[in-house]
């Protein structure tokens, strides 16, 4: 028998008016892998993130967390998804602690073990100290900080975060690369989209490239190099080279003049 | 100070603000546009000046009515200046304190290469030019009869007054904008969670001081009395602008020129003392407040009232703490002052016989359920628009449609009781209301209550809007409309049967009061599925 599959995102669309945001998208997570979704700007990966966690709806196609289909049963997906979006807007009239202890009891988390994740995280990401204060007062980096430990606080069986590093100190970015490495040793899959491409080549497991709402090409980033045919160049080279934008030093000698 | 520099800025904010101000994107670029602001401005003008003309001059009026408008004209052009500075100086503080939290430190202006003395005089232009309308509409008004009594002297006199007045008006604001920015600083500093409720108490004061202002009862008498103590208040320089028009109109230059020269003078004065306050306290300083020093404790994970969950329950916690800790939520809870203050003003006036004693206790129950209903629309309807844009996060969470429904639905309900309950109470005692029909007008306020809230929370599910704007309104205009009108016109349905009781008997027969149960029960129950329908829509994509 097949092992259960962590994700998987079978012939996905998605239109917003003429736009047509996914074309068809369809891949799969395994258990405890880091899955990195790279993509251009506005190609698609935010949108597709907010359909795996059941915040949205496809036009077409099925998204499946440990085997629960997201359109059927959003709810039970959400009790067992954790989620980062990019650029989390926050409760601002919350304190720090406030906004957490409102996640931990959404999640329905018992009060010691509320009480126990809640100091250690707090601690762990400097959060310290600064959690009696309004959120309106943080800066983008401490909100961030906050929004990834709201997507972790109820030990997710799947994370998806969208540029969960946006914002964050070199310090706490290095303590999320480590603990998406100690999520996969627990065997908990972790998806994630970024930019900063030397970061999905130095914890990505495989990768997910897309552009245009289409997955142009998939695999661990030593395969994708073997296929671009240059296994010697970097990420950056074979992600420019997929997504048809290698050629930026007319844009350079544009802006430079 | 570069003018023009000013002047482009000028441009900009106004635009910000006309903008910022419309939630139809059609009607915010059509109002947006300052050419097409200075064109309603002279149409403004042009318009009620030829009708008020026309109408005087087409002698279908009696000689007693020209005689009355020709005396309100001379005091009318007097009163328009300090008329004109108080509202500008009243809209100015309205717009400010009802900003949200997000937008205070993030102007554009604060990182550009701007001088303060450019900064305040492009916010001064821009803001008189906001605010314009009312110099052309009482301009033109009294322009008719001024041209037809051969008042235009004085009506030119008044019109430079008029914009040296709106000017002065919007250096006020200037000035209190730069106050704020340093007060509230240090405030909020060192008093952290008293702070908040001290800034949400005060607000309150100020939005039903203003809305009482303007409720045609009291704005008639304070009016009388303002015109009546402009001459005696000669010291205070607010009024100079109206002084240099009087003493205009009764022929004496000299004070006049005298009253015009202080007023340019004032006004250059606060210009100059805004601009050196904006130098000192330049950008508002997004400040730490600290609600407590206690270490983490965890509120109790249980639910806080009987069929709530601890999710619900969380929600509640954090919708109690939205209202008491942001300021854009002062003009919803200032509602059942306004409200009650003006039914008080409305069943008790200054002089002569109260409402109750003309009309009798038949009068009593849509005074006493009207104001009610109307509370509990709102707050409703505007509940999940409220969440702005961080509704994501009741998305991500694993709540139902109906766990949220529930718990939006208390907040509304709890506090609609209290007010029913505390007006009832007041009502009771001052006109003496029989414990019978204390507690028919108890029993048609509780599911006037219920009903009301679930209604309002279809319309708020339905139109709820999560942008987070200079007032936001959290609900769309057509939504907000559609929704008042309906919830006016249910509760019109529910006290129906009691009103008909006392129509054929004089007093409430049990079973119309029970009939008026009912609907108001079927009412709740029908709005609940409603709601609950329309939450399962809503929570199925999220729109921001």
């Amino acid at each position: 028998m097949a092992s259960l599959k962590a994700l998987e995102v079978n012939a996905v669309t998605k239109s917003f008016g003429e736009t047509r945001a996914l074309a068809g998208v369809s891949f799969t997570v395994e258990q405890g892998e880091v899955l990195g979704l790279l993509g251009p700007n506005g190609s698609g990966k935010s949108t597709l993130m907010k359909i795996m966690v059941g915040i949205m709806k496809p036009d077409s196609g099925r998204v499946e967390i440990q085997g629960k289909d997201v359109a059927k049963d959003p709810t039970g997906v959400k009790g067992i998804v954790g989620f980062v979006p990019e650029s989390p807007r926050l409760y601002e009239f919350l304190s720090g602690v406030e906004y957490l202890d409102f996640v931990a009891d959404v999640h329905s988390l018992d009060s010691k073990t509320k009480e126990e994740r809640i100091t250690d995280f707090l601690k762990a990401l400097d959060l310290e100290g600064k959690e009696n204060e309004l959120i309106h007062g943080y800066s983008q980096g401490m909100k961030q900080k906050l929004a990834i430990i709201a997507g972790l606080l109820h030990r997710p069986q799947v994370l998806v975060m969208d540029e969960p590093l946006n914002s964050l100190d070199p310090r706490t970015a290095r303590i999320v690369k480590d603990l998406i490495h100690k999520l996969r040793d627990d065997g908990v899959p972790t998806i994630f989209s970024t930019h900063v491409l030397e970061i999905a080549d130095a914890i990505c497991d495989r990768v997910v490239i897309m552009d245009n709402g289409r997955v142009v090409e998939e695999g661990s980033t030593k395969q994708l190099k073997e296929k671009a045919g240059s296994s010697g160049s970097t990420l950056e080279e074979v992600f420019l080279k997929l997504t048809g934008s290698s050629d930026t030093r007319d844009i350079v000698e544009a802006l430079s003049r | 100070m570069s003018f023009r520099k000013a002047y482009k800025l000028a441009i900009v904010l106004t635009k910000s603000q006309l903008r910022g101000y419309q939630r139809s994107r059609l009607i915010a670029r059509i109002f947006g546009n300052p050419k097409i602001i200075l064109v309603a401005d002279a149409i403004m003008m042009t318009v009620p000046a030829l009708l008020a003309y026309v109408l005087l001059s087409s002698g279908i009026l009696p000689t007693e009515i020209l005689t009355v408008v020709r005396g309100i004209e001379s005091q009318g052009l007097s009163g328009i200046p300090t008329i004109l500075a108080f509202s500008v100086i009243l809209f100015g503080i309205l717009s400010e304190i009802s900003q949200p939290m997000q937008s205070m430190s993030t102007d554009l202006v604060n990182w550009l290469p701007i001088s303060p003395s450019e900064y305040v005089a492009g916010s001064t232009i821009s803001l008189s030019y906001t605010y314009s309308f009312m110099l052309s509409f009482l301009l033109g008004v009294s322009l008719g009869p001024a041209v037809l009594f051969n008042m235009v002297p004085v009506w030119g006199i008044a019109a430079v007054m008029s914009v040296l007045s709106l000017f002065t008006g919007a250096s006020v604001v200037e000035l209190l904008r730069a106050l704020t920015n340093r007060i509230s600083s240090s405030f909020y500093r060192k008093s952290g969670r008293s702070g908040i409720f001290v800034r949400l108490a005060l607000t309150i004061v100020v939005l039903v001081f203003f809305q009482l202002l303007f409720s045609g009862r009291i704005i008639v008498y304070v009016l009388g009395g303002v015109m009546q103590t402009v001459t005696a208040a000669w010291f205070v320089p607010i009024v100079w602008p109206s002084l240099a028009v009087l003493s205009g109109s009764q022929g004496d230059v000299l004070a006049s020129s005298e009253f015009g020269l202080l007023t340019l003078g004032f006004f250059i004065a606060l210009f100059v003392l805004a601009v050196r306050l904006r130098a000192l306290y330049w950008v508002p300083v997004p400040v730490a407040i600290r609600l407590t020093n206690r270490s983490y404790h965890p509120t109790t994970s249980v639910s806080f009232l009987p069929g709530f969950g601890v999710a619900e329950s969380a929600i509640f916690r954090k919708d109690i703490r939205s209202l008491f800790r942001r300021r854009e939520m002062a003009r919803l809870l200032a509602i059942p002052f306004v409200l009650a203050i003006s039914l008080g003003v409305s069943l008790f006036p200054i002089s002569g016989t109260s409402v109750t004693e003309q009309v009798g206790f038949y009068v009593l129950i849509p005074v006493y359920v009207m104001p009610v209903a109307i509370f509990c629309s709102i707050m409703s309807m505007t509940c999940i628009g409220q969440e702005g844009n961080a509704v994501w996060n009741l998305y991500v969470a694993p709540i139902t449609p109906r766990q949220l429904v529930k718990v939006k639905l208390i907040i509304p309900v709890l506090l609609g009781l209290v007010f029913s309950v505390a007006m009832l109470v007041f009502l009771g005692i001052i006109l003496k209301i029989t414990l019978a029909d204390f507690f028919f007008l108890l029993g048609l306020s509780i599911v006037v209550v219920m009903g009301e809230s679930a209604i309002g929370l279809y319309f708020a599910a339905r139109f709820a809007d999560f942008r987070d704007l200079i007032r936001s309104r959290f609900v769309s205009v057509w939504g907000s409309l559609f929704g008042t009108f309906i919830s006016l016109l249910l509760v019109a349905l529910t006290a129906s049967p009691m009103l008909i009781s006392i129509a054929l008997h004089g007093s409430i027969a049990t079973v119309y009061f029970a009939f008026s149960l009912a609907i108001g029960l079927g009412i709740f129950l029908g709005a609940w599925k409603l709601a609950e329908r329309q939450m399962t829509k809503l929570l199925r994509e999220i729109r921001v």
